[in-house]
């Protein structure tokens, strides 16, 4: 009898165990199709199109009309926007997640992380009908813009839904330095910032550079927020008020009227593709961050 | 080993003799008393021990004298603690001074994750001292003290994550007495390391109470027995008996002591 | 030797008053920083609060939406909003349960635990719009299928599976490796021991990041605009149909406000906004109260 139970039970386990491996080969299986399905149709314009790389990475003309592929502009719009939200979403963030770790009484962190979960909670699109109707009306009056749509617009929303990645990768860091570094600058004589700028940033260094890579990794995928207020124009930012575009806000902008197998459709799919390569590079940049911590 | 005649209460406050004197101290956590009525007078230039069995309040005591509690919410010390006379709990005394004067070393190596240099050198770069040429003469003075010269001169700018437990431990030894405190803490300060690294600590507390004040907590009685000039012996948080170390571990006057000594428990 | 007592004090020095400074004004701009943040996110909510309480009509909430006219409701794209989650949920808990599982309890080693890592890391960095196009390219063109609100959830699967692998992933490892052997010893198998010991007690952390992750479900656009598409059937909104075109809240604000030229776009923004905004609020919430409940029940421990 128990036999026969163990043998019943025997199969169940080699049945889940089958299907548990099947859902884990999944994960690779959709990875690789991404790369393959991207890979093909964002090469297309290189193969069926014949436009060189060198002309669609670095020429500045993207005309739809005119059949011209070049995506300078819009990977200038995606690095100068990610630049403007890590520059000032960055230090913020980090700022902030060592007054959690390090500083904050227990009542001002049962407010603040609720308050963060919160921010990651709500959704891009609301976060761009808020700069929408908040931000762009406030610098279209206090700047030289005119419309208040723009690079700048676009790097303040994005910095504000950096944050809490920023935050609490910092906060973690900082949490898992062994309490032992804090008491031995301490007992030195040192003081609570003495600490936290000599001893504990340094050694949560490679913490922080993951909590500042995923934000960017964050601020580059990041599509809807900024197209409702970056003013979709196809031309480098002049300057910080000016409107742009980037590789995200262009794919949603076109994609709709791009003709299946017209040379548009096919630029954008290589600027996805473009898209999917700086993610894997970041991946590939936390890891290396990581290694150097052990 | 001892130098002098034994403390006593009637000398005055600020002589070597009663160079860092605890009255009447309470630690509590919370509401927690893990300290009771703690008077203790530890002597300049000698070393003194702490013992007791796990849990007793030795190193909650030992963590009383440099007021690492400020840094544990919940904690609260009554009693006055007197380096020189003067009470480091006072209105007018500052955590940071006292840092200075009175060093810590912790049961486990904690160097920082920096060069052997800059360990050396941490604690007079964080009170001031920038003068690069000053920075090296602490960092050797601190080092020979430390008995660690020797091993690391060609080496100061490698990671201090390199060196062996031992080192590592005289490591922060030398960081501490690059300050040139007057008063050393030791929190079982060889109990992470194997039997010739904890030699040669012991030898080096030896010659640490030429220049400054040693108290040092202590699991093991025969260490106690080989370092220190007085011993006070901890159980559940007071203060059961004190005295010479000679003294209190062959003619113990408390049955508890002797019960603790000659290993009854604990 | 003797030396004399020190000459110094334990009053502080003025090198001390400055460093104090230093300490002290560091940390009122990091206070500052803090309470920032807390004050900005009161502000947006109160301003959504406030523009769009009086857009929460029932015409609003169960209306048919309008393409130009004013007065249209977003009744349709919340039913989808609903409908694709529970699609979306429905194939991502059982794929991401089961491959978590056999990662934290039967495969802590080995090479294909490490692709599959680093395929689930990847996956969580691709930007949701390539991915959207990824599901374009699949169910829309490959498969044949129109805008389907399938597409969309199959999407969304393949979207959020890497961030419920990775909760799956921490809350067993939460389960501390003393249950495990406990029940090993009393004779059950694996499987047993995965089901009846493991799972319970991590379930209360299961449940809280399936409920954020939900919320997230909720509000996803870029992914969906090219799969589940920008409209909705007019004959029949609140279709069962998983292959009806589904355009979610979500999206609906943004087609509002970018494409689309209806008249009261204002109204329809504020008002969308808000019911987003609730249904995050309601997901936070449920997703602690709900994480708690059930590690009480599972558990009975606190947490």
């Amino acid at each position: 009898m128990i036999a026969l139970q163990a043998r019943r039970s025997r199969r169940v386990e080699r049945l889940a165990l089958f299907g548990l491996r099947v859902a884990a080969g999944f994960v690779i299986v959709t990875m690789a199709a991404l790369l393959l399905y991207l890979g093909f149709e964002g090469t297309k314009t290189f193969f069926a199109d014949h436009v060189s790389l060198g002309t669609f990475l670095f020429s500045p003309a993207f005309g739809v009309d005119a059949g011209q592929p070049g995506s300078a502009v819009f990977v200038i719009g995606s690095l100068a926007v990610t630049l403007f939200a890590i520059a000032v979403g960055g230090p913020f963030g980090v700022a902030v997640g060592i007054f959690l770790a390090e500083i904050a009484p227990h009542r001002m962190t049962s407010v603040l992380k609720p308050a963060i979960e919160l921010m990651v909670g709500i959704p891009s699109v609301v976060y761009g009908w808020l700069g929408l109707t908040l931000l762009v009306p406030l610098i279209r009056t206090h700047t030289s813009s005119p419309a208040g749509f723009g690079l700048a617009a676009a790097g303040i929303v994005l910095s504000i839904m950096i944050l809490p990645t920023v935050i609490t990768l910092s906060e973690d860091a900082f949490r898992s330095l062994p309490a032992a570094l804090k008491e031995g600058s301490l007992a030195l004589g040192a003081t609570r910032w003495q600490t936290i700028t000599r001893v504990l940033l340094p050694s949560a260094s490679s913490g922080i550079a993951v909590a500042l890579i995923l934000g960017i990794a964050r601020a580059i995928g990041e599509t809807l927020a900024i197209q409702m207020v970056i003013g979709n124009a196809t031309q480098i930012p002049a300057s910080l008020f000016a409107p742009t575009a980037t590789l995200t806000t262009e794919i949603v902008t076109d994609m709709p009227g791009a003709a299946q197998g017209s040379l548009l459709e096919h630029s954008l799919f290589s600027m996805a593709l473009l898209l999917l390569l700086m993610a894997m590079v970041l991946i590939v940049l936390v890891r290396l961050a990581l290694r150097r911590r052990t | 080993m001892i130098k002098s005649p034994p403390v006593t209460a009637e000398l005055p406050l600020d002589t070597i003799e009663n160079k860092l004197v605890a009255d009447n101290v309470n630690v509590f956590y919370g509401a927690f008393q893990a300290i009771k009525h703690a008077s203790l007078t530890m002597r300049g230039q000698h070393v003194t021990a702490l013992i007791g069995p796990s849990g007793c309040g030795k190193t909650t005591f030992l963590r009383a004298l440099n007021r690492m509690h400020d840094l544990t919410p919940g904690a609260r010390v009554e009693g006055s603690i007197l380096l020189d006379g003067e009470d480091i709990y006072g209105p007018d005394a500052d955590p940071v001074v006292i840092r200075h004067r009175i060093g810590m070393v912790f049961q486990r190596a904690n160097p920082f994750p920096k060069t052997i240099y800059e360990n050396a050198v941490y604690g007079p770069r964080i009170h001031g001292e920038r003068d690069k040429r000053v920075l090296d003469e602490i960092a050797e003075r601190a080092l020979r003290q430390a008995a660690l010269w020797d091993e690391v001169k060609d080496r100061l700018n490698r990671s201090a994550l390199v060196l062996s437990g031992g080192q590592q431990q005289r490591l922060c030894i030398a960081r501490a007495v690059a300050l040139n405190p007057e008063v050393i803490l030791m929190d079982e300060p060889a109990s992470a390391l194997d039997p010739i690294a904890t030699s040669k600590i012991e030898d080096l507390i030896g010659q640490l109470t030429e220049q400054f004040t040693v108290v040092i907590v202590t699991h093991s009685m025969q260490q106690a027995a080989r370092i220190s000039d007085f011993t006070a012996f901890f159980h559940i948080g007071e203060i059961v008996e004190v005295g010479p170390t000679n003294q209190i571990f062959t003619h113990p006057k408390e049955k508890r002591t002797e019960d603790y000594i000659t290993g009854r428990f604990g | 030797m003797r030396t004399a007592p020190s000459a110094r004090s334990v009053a502080a020095t003025a090198n001390v008053r400055a460093r104090k400074i230093v300490d002290a004004v560091a940390t009122a701009v990091l206070w500052v920083m803090a309470t920032s943040i807390i004050v900005l996110l009161a502000a947006f909510i109160a301003y959504m609060i406030y523009l769009g309480w009086s857009a929460l009509t029932p015409s609003f909430i169960f209306g048919m939406p309008k393409e130009r006219d004013a007065g249209g409701g977003v009744g349709p794209e919340i039913y989808n909003s609903f409908y694709i989650l529970v699609l979306t949920l429905l194939f991502t808990i059982p794929i991401a349960l089961s491959a978590g599982v056999y990662l934290q309890e039967y495969a802590r080693r080995g090479k294909f635990r490490e692709i599959v890592q680093f395929s689930a890391e990847s996956l969580a960095t691709v930007p949701s719009i390539v991915m959207g196009l990824f599901g374009l390219l699949v169910f829309v063109y490959t498969f044949h299928w129109r805008y389907t609100a399938l597409g969309g959830a199959l999407t969304l699967t393949l979207l959020n599976m890497p961030a419920l692998l990775r909760v799956t992933q921490e809350a067993l490892s939460s389960v501390p490796d003393t249950l495990r052997e406990a029940s090993m010893a009393l004779g059950g198998t694996k499987w047993q021991t995965i089901t009846r010991v493991v799972l319970p007690s991590a379930i209360g952390r299961l449940t809280t990041g399936v409920v954020l992750i939900a919320g997230r479900i909720y509000g996803e656009t870029a992914a969906l605009i090219f799969t589940a598409g920008l409209s909705v059937t007019v004959n029949s909104p609140y279709d069962l149909n998983p292959f009806h075109t589904a355009e979610t809240l979500a999206v609906h604000l943004w087609y509002t406000h970018s494409e689309s030229t209806v008249a009261d776009v204002d109204r329809i923004g504020n008002g969308s906004a808000l019911v987003l905004l609730i249904m995050v609020l309601i997901f936070n919430v449920a997703a602690r109260v709900a994480g708690r409940a059930l590690t009480k029940r599972f558990t009975g421990r606190a947490s």
